[in-house]
């Protein structure tokens, strides 16, 4: 069962109190759990902020399925968010998500690569055309100004990174 | 909404042309609704809180140079308001189409037909091909609920009525609306069943056919049922009900809104109530057990002996009643009983004295009796006040040698039937007036009269709910024809003559209660 940290308990607690309506702090608390969570939330993790938050676990289940930066399947370590939208998709980024993919070891979007290091999700327009092509490394700034051979490079760094930890 | 304050001052504002009147305050839709003006609308209920996610209701407001929704906007006063003008027909045309769009216009396999907002609103404004070329998303179906619901997520148009009165009334929130978009639909939390106390209601208020009721769907098409207002007998509380019939029986019972009992709802146990009355659940025959020999008999007959015996024995003989049945009947049996029989051992069976005072906070009370008030009311007024050890000291000793119980209706709210039908079957001579069969009662070998008695469905009368409001109701339908009601079976008791008065079609609605409106799922939905 899922089980907030003592630290992230208290997080969601002060955001109780931050808003007028309790139902206000459901996107926030959702984020912190499923941080803790390894990047997903699923039943439990709902069913533990209901009971904290004292919130009916149906209407955070609403939450996080509407909103898309709430996964509802286990992601790698890192979740590469690659825009595809028109400007992004103009300058290639959906073949640089295409040979990140692959150099990552990764067959079909929303998969966990082998080595349980990444997850690719083409997602629309982050706010940053001029800096196209540009993803997001789970809930990191931007990665901006790509090209296929620094895409790809980045997929190894991350994995040599991921391994050092 | 419908608040009982007096006070509020009233607004004067223009529907159509035509001069209105509400509360300040109100919205524009509720200025339609009290005054009978249609609208279209799916997701406003007067009920609930507003949500202006359907954007069905829309009206030109003069001076206001785009249409706005009537469900969320307040009245001001002198507001001239229209839903008849061109633009807004054409927008409730569109609105019905985007609801339209991933519709799968199933109406003949659905159970909704016949009483859906989307097939009234569809003759209405709509009456077009619909212009939409894309395949339809495919969503889950038949998907259970609970216990008493099923949902159909295809049919559904996401007006979230169903959530919010899970929100708002019962307090349970099982319901949510999950995914985004065409995806979206509604469900329960990790598939946890729908199981609160008034879960039938959201079946009443879904406009569509996206959520039935697993008792009542596929089993009648509703253009083949009548129906006719009566009350709920399934509590102290008496919500004001319709119940829907015909030739067979009954099939459902509905709620009908009354500010001062019930509001728009009812419970889930007072759905089921209908079941008993029904022909393979009822007591036939008229049966006299004597001497070892069994008479069957029309129930008239049984009556005219029995009353033949029973005149003058005093207070050898005893009456149990019990809360079932109406003040009418009430009082013609105990006036029987004092005068033409002549005994005070009248007794009160109280089928659950431990939990009789007990309330959900909502609507269900404890006490499983439509009229235990009227029956304290007649007995107080007969000065008969009785304690039921002193009726069991007296079959034991002798001293009463006839028992006479007339009920219990619904047999299933007397969990202690069996022990009941043991200890009033040690008396010489027992007769038992009662609706239902019960194989007990039937299995009897002493000296014993079973007389079969109608149901609330088949008989006038006046019911004392637990706040003391006297609700009257009239015959819905006969399902048992030569069942008696207590008032006749007292007539025969007396050697008098029935003068056959029979249910007549379209007889005057009854008068139940005052400050009664038409829900508008109880009559045509979606329109009223």
């Amino acid at each position: 069962m899922f089980k907030l940290s003592e630290e992230g308990l208290k997080y969601v607690k002060s955001e109780l109190t931050r808003y007028e309506t309790k139902q206000s702090a459901i996107i926030r608390s959702l984020y912190r759990a499923q941080d803790e969570n390894g990047g997903w939330v699923n039943h439990d993790v709902i069913s533990h902020l209901s009971e904290v938050m004292e919130i009916p676990a149906a209407q955070i289940e609403e939450v996080a399925t509407f909103y898309t930066m709430f996964n509802q399947k286990p992601v790698g370590k890192y979740h590469i968010q690659v825009c595809c939208t028109l400007t992004c998709g103009m300058m290639g980024g959906r073949e640089l998500c295409d040979a990140m993919m692959k150099e990552a070891g990764c067959k079909e979007m929303g998969d966990v690569s082998a080595d349980g290091m990444f997850t690719f999700s083409k997602v629309e327009c982050l706010g940053s055309c001029d800096t196209a092509p540009m993803l997001q490394i789970n809930r990191d700034p931007y990665t901006e100004n790509l090209n296929m051979e620094k895409g790809l490079q980045l997929v190894r760094d991350l994995r040599a990174r991921g391994k050092g930890h | 909404m419908h608040s009982s304050t007096t006070n509020v001052p009233m607004v004067k504002i223009q529907v159509n042309g035509q001069e209105v009147e509400v509360k300040e305050g109100s919205t524009i839709i509720e200025a339609f609704y009290q005054n009978k003006i249609d609208i279209a609308h799916y997701c406003w209920h007067p009920g609930l809180s507003v949500a202006g996610v359907c954007r069905l209701c829309m009206v030109e407001i003069e001076g206001n140079p785009r249409l706005q929704i009537a469900c969320n906007t307040t009245v001001t006063p002198g507001m001239r308001v229209s839903n008849v003008s061109e633009k807004v027909k054409d927008a409730v045309k569109w609105g019905l189409d985007f609801h339209l769009i991933n519709h799968p216009l199933d109406c003949p396999i659905c159970d909704q037909a016949g009483e859906c907002g989307l097939q009234d609103q569809y003759m209405k404004y709509g009456r077009n091909d619909s212009k939409m070329g894309e395949a339809k998303v495919k969503k889950h179906k038949v998907v259970d609920l609970g216990p008493r619901v099923v949902l159909d997520s295809e049919r559904c148009i996401l007006c979230s009525r169903c959530v919010r009165f899970c929100d708002e009334v019962p307090k349970t929130s099982e319901l949510g609306i999950f995914n985004r978009g065409d995806r979206a639909e509604v469900g329960t939390f990790d598939g946890k069943p729908l199981t609160n106390k008034y879960s039938t209601n959201v079946v009443d208020i879904c406009p569509v056919g996206a959520l039935t009721s697993r008792d009542f769907r596929f089993r009648q098409r509703v253009w083949f049922l009548k129906d006719k207002e009566t009350i709920c007998t399934g509590c102290s509380t008496g919500c004001n009900v319709k119940a829907y019939y015909n030739k067979e029986g009954v099939f459902r019972v509905k709620p009908v809104y009354n500010a001062a009992v019930n509001g728009h709802w009812m419970c889930d146990d007072g759905r089921d109530i209908y079941k008993f009355v029904n022909r393979e659940n009822r007591l036939i025959d008229a049966k006299l057990v004597s001497g070892g020999k069994t008479e069957h008999m029309q129930p008239m007959e049984l009556a005219k002996r029995l009353g033949a015996t029973l005149k003058g024995q005093g207070a050898s003989v005893a009456l149990v009643l019990t809360g079932s049945h109406s003040v009418e009947e009430y009082e013609a049996i105990v006036s029987y009983f004092k005068n033409d029989v002549g005994t005070t051992q009248i007794y009160h069976w109280i089928n659950n004295p431990d939990t009789i005072d007990s309330f959900d906070g909502i609507l269900i009370r404890g006490d499983k009796n439509p009229n235990t008030k009227g029956l304290i009311e007649v007995l107080a007024k007969n000065g008969v006040s009785t304690q039921w050890k002193s009726l069991t000291d007296s079959i034991g000793t002798g001293a009463v040698k006839t028992v006479v119980v007339a009920g219990p209706e619904n047999q299933a709210l007397f969990p202690d039937m069996k022990v009941k039908i043991s200890e009033l079957s040690k008396a010489a001579k027992l007769v038992w007036m009662t609706a239902g069969k019960n194989s007990e009662l039937e299995s009897l070998t002493g000296d014993v009269a079973l007389l079969p008695l109608k149901t609330y469905v088949e008989k006038p009368g006046t019911f004392v709910n637990h706040a003391g409001l006297r609700q009257k109701t009239q015959p819905v339908t006969s399902i048992v024809p030569g069942a008696l009601s207590l008032v006749e079976a007292v007539q025969l008791f007396r050697g008098e003559e029935l003068v056959a008065k029979p249910v007549q079609e379209g007889e005057k609605p009854n008068e139940i209660g005052k400050g009664r409106v038409h829900n508008e799922f109880t009559l045509t939905r979606g329109v009223w």
